[in-house]
């Protein structure tokens, strides 16, 4: 994922850096009479409509199904998750790989930010742990190994420094 | 008038908002080089403790965001002088306001120890787990409560100078014109955008107002407790419209001087105004998509949140990006270094934009909210965008227009904060992709080879804007003093 999104965001930079440079290499000479506002209406028309488009389509694309969306039924296996300055309490530490798994996240005093990194490094996911709140997120594991809990939301002073385990078990 | 009245009207370096813009301009140059500090802390150059680093974090982030208001209302109030009747101690009042809240917040931060970073989430101030004092959190609320008094002083006036010429905010913002198709006269591009501002970032105050007094009274009063996601909801929508507008402020320097250059004038039209009428609403009804991974909120308040980052993205690029390349294109301008870096700045501004709608699909937020992806872009849009219109106005005051374009020593500070600035913020892209977590004072091994060239590039970016503000100030001092004399 972060691969595409870096990809398309770089693209997306570059096509702007394009435009630029493409008037900037004809800035002169000037043109007696300008046509600006007749072509720049023709322009401003049709990216209006290709982008209403592609938002469209994006939009359906990405929010359906509903990427928060969290599974229920007996396989599902749920983790408690608490956080407190600094430490994180996971609920049970151990999960079974290929089965969903659904975190319940909350905190005891301020917001932290759970996210859970692939034992690479990678994050794969995070969600919010709030006082007085349990925001909800989905995981299904494909791979067994150790995974690395830390905050994402600043909590102060040993911010950096809280971390936690989560060890995903292979098939028995 | 006074005699001191009239010693300072006389001269423009105490005008007060070349004032604000040069002493924004110093700030902007502190506070980089804080940037710098912590960025050579995770690179592992320099030992800042993480309670200093955090410290210098809450500075660095509360100071740019102050000072890009400042510099925002400054260019703001300078051209839309040029249209409405501005009472000039308002603007004073404005000054004293937010000078007062800074005294308390560098108070708070470097005297009492207050690090909960300038988003001041709802409960970290109150609780710092024995780091800060509740009472040091108290100081640092009521400084940004001085801070925004000033703000909605001087807003609260340009909208009565707004009503007073246009005979009300709705013909303002060219209301007549898009919905009956005809205005005369026709409110020009400033004003349109100015009356926009004014409205969003009055709203956007008074929540945050609101949010900054229930904080305080918890404090204050423990049983008073507030929900952490109201909270949350009410903080980053003021925080979400505030920074915003310091941006569309700032982009009226645009409309007011690139025409300057090209010749072509840059007229109200009916697509301009619908733009700036939807960017009205959008900025304000788009703060949810900071609240993406909280899935206690409605999910049709995500969604939302969601397609209108793309939607804000729009208008922007229809109006304000489209109008100024067609406004360059073979127009014959030479552009001396303040049109240059206005250019920069829609550019910058228009890039930065990409990667951040792109963080606001909630698929895409949840591996990227908070890791270096957010810095990335909104460094690109402040230091490439709304921090460019700001030096082009510095500059532009302190030495007119130069028929002959860029000198060679214009050049090098240009392509020193260009290559700099873009270079730091593709590079906090780079490691947001990989992963990198936000706000840590301490950086795994693996990370510290994105923070190395970050330092060299903020290093560029720092000597570029000094050397923007080392040809400006003596620019502005001598017109000051020629004036004074005759």
């Amino acid at each position: 994922m972060q691969e595409v999104v870096l990809a398309a965001s770089l693209l997306a930079i570059a096509l702007v850096v394009v435009a630029f440079v493409k008037v900037l290499r004809e800035l002169g000479p000037g043109e007696r009479r300008w046509s600006g506002p007749e072509q720049l209406s023709r322009l401003r028309g049709r990216i209006l409509w290709l982008s209403m488009i592609a938002g469209a389509a994006l939009a359906l694309l990405t929010l359906l199904p509903w990427p928060h969306a969290v599974p229920t039924g007996p396989a599902v296996v749920s983790v408690a998750v608490r956080a407190s300055m600094w430490a994180w309490e996971l609920d049970p530490t151990r999960v079974p790989v290929g089965v969903p798994v659904v975190f319940h996240a909350t905190s005891g005093d301020v917001n932290h930010g759970f996210g859970v990194f692939d034992p690479s490094g990678k994050l794969l996911f995070q969600t919010q742990a709030m006082p007085g709140w349990v925001n909800k997120v989905a995981w299904t594991f494909t791979e067994p190994g150790r995974y690395r809990v830390l905050c994402l939301e600043y909590c102060g002073l040993v911010h950096h420094g809280m971390m936690a385990e989560l060890e995903v078990l292979p098939r028995s | 008038m006074t005699p001191l009245a009239a010693a300072v009207r006389a001269a423009p370096i105490l005008e007060p908002t070349r004032l604000a813009l040069v002493s924004g301009g110093l700030v902007f140059l502190l506070m980089m080089t804080l940037g710098l500090l912590m960025k050579a802390t995770q690179a592992g150059f320099l030992p800042l403790e993480p309670r200093a680093f955090y410290e210098v974090m809450t500075a660095h982030g509360i100071g740019m965001v102050g000072t890009a208001g400042l510099t925002g209302v400054a260019v703001l109030w300078h051209f839309l002088g040029r249209y409405v009747e501005l009472d000039e101690r308002v603007f004073w009042a404005f000054l004293a306001s937010f000078l007062s809240g800074v005294v308390l917040i560098l108070g708070a931060v470097f005297v009492g120890g207050f690090a909960a970073a300038w988003t001041f989430l709802y409960p970290l101030p109150a609780i710092s787990g024995g780091v800060w004092a509740p009472e040091t959190a108290v100081v640092y609320l009521a400084g940004l409560a001085l801070v925004g008094t000033g703000f909605l002083l001087l807003h609260l006036e340009c909208a009565r100078a707004l009503r007073a010429r246009w005979g009300g905010l709705a013909h303002a913002l060219g209301w007549p014109l898009l919905f009956r198709g005809a205005q005369d006269p026709l409110p020009p591009p400033a004003v349109v955008a100015a009356a926009a501002v004014t409205v969003f970032n009055l709203l956007g105050l008074v929540v945050g107002a609101a949010v900054i007094a229930i904080s305080i009274l918890d404090i204050v009063i423990p049983a008073a407790s507030l929900d952490p996601l109201l909270a949350k909801n009410m903080i980053y929508f003021f925080g979400h419209v505030f920074i915003n507008a310091t941006i569309y402020m700032a982009v009226i320097a645009v409309y007011e001087i690139i025409p300057e250059y090209t010749g072509r004038p840059w007229t109200t039209s009916r697509i301009f105004v619908a733009a700036w009428s939807v960017l009205l609403l959008f900025v304000m009804a788009v703060y949810p998509h900071h609240l993406l991974q909280d899935t206690v909120m409605p999910a049709w308040t995500l969604a939302v949140g969601q397609i209108l980052s793309y939607g804000t993205a729009v208008p922007l690029v229809a109006v304000t990006t489209l109008g100024l390349l067609s406004q360059l294109h073979r127009s014959g301008a030479r552009l001396d270094l303040p049109a240059a870096l206005l250019v920069l700045g829609v550019g910058g501004w228009t890039a930065g934009v990409m990667p951040a709608w792109i963080d606001g699909i909630v698929a895409v937020n949840k591996v990227m909210h908070n890791t270096l992806w957010v810095p990335g872009h909104f460094h690109m849009y402040l230091i490439l965008g709304q921090v460019a219109f700001v030096w082009a106005v510095l500059l532009r005051l302190a030495r007119g227009r130069d028929e002959r374009g860029l000198s060679a020593s214009d050049g090098i500070v240009f392509w020193l904060y260009l290559l700099g600035g873009a270079g730091l913020a593709l590079g906090f892209l780079i490691a947001g992709a990989a992963s990198v977590p936000r706000r840590w004072a301490v950086h795994d091994p693996a990370w510290i080879v994105h923070d190395v060239p970050g330092v060299l590039f903020a290093v560029m970016v720092l000597a570029g804007a000094a050397g923007f503000f080392a040809k400006a100030v003596p620019g502005l001092l001598a017109r000051g003093a020629a004036q004074a004399r005759g």
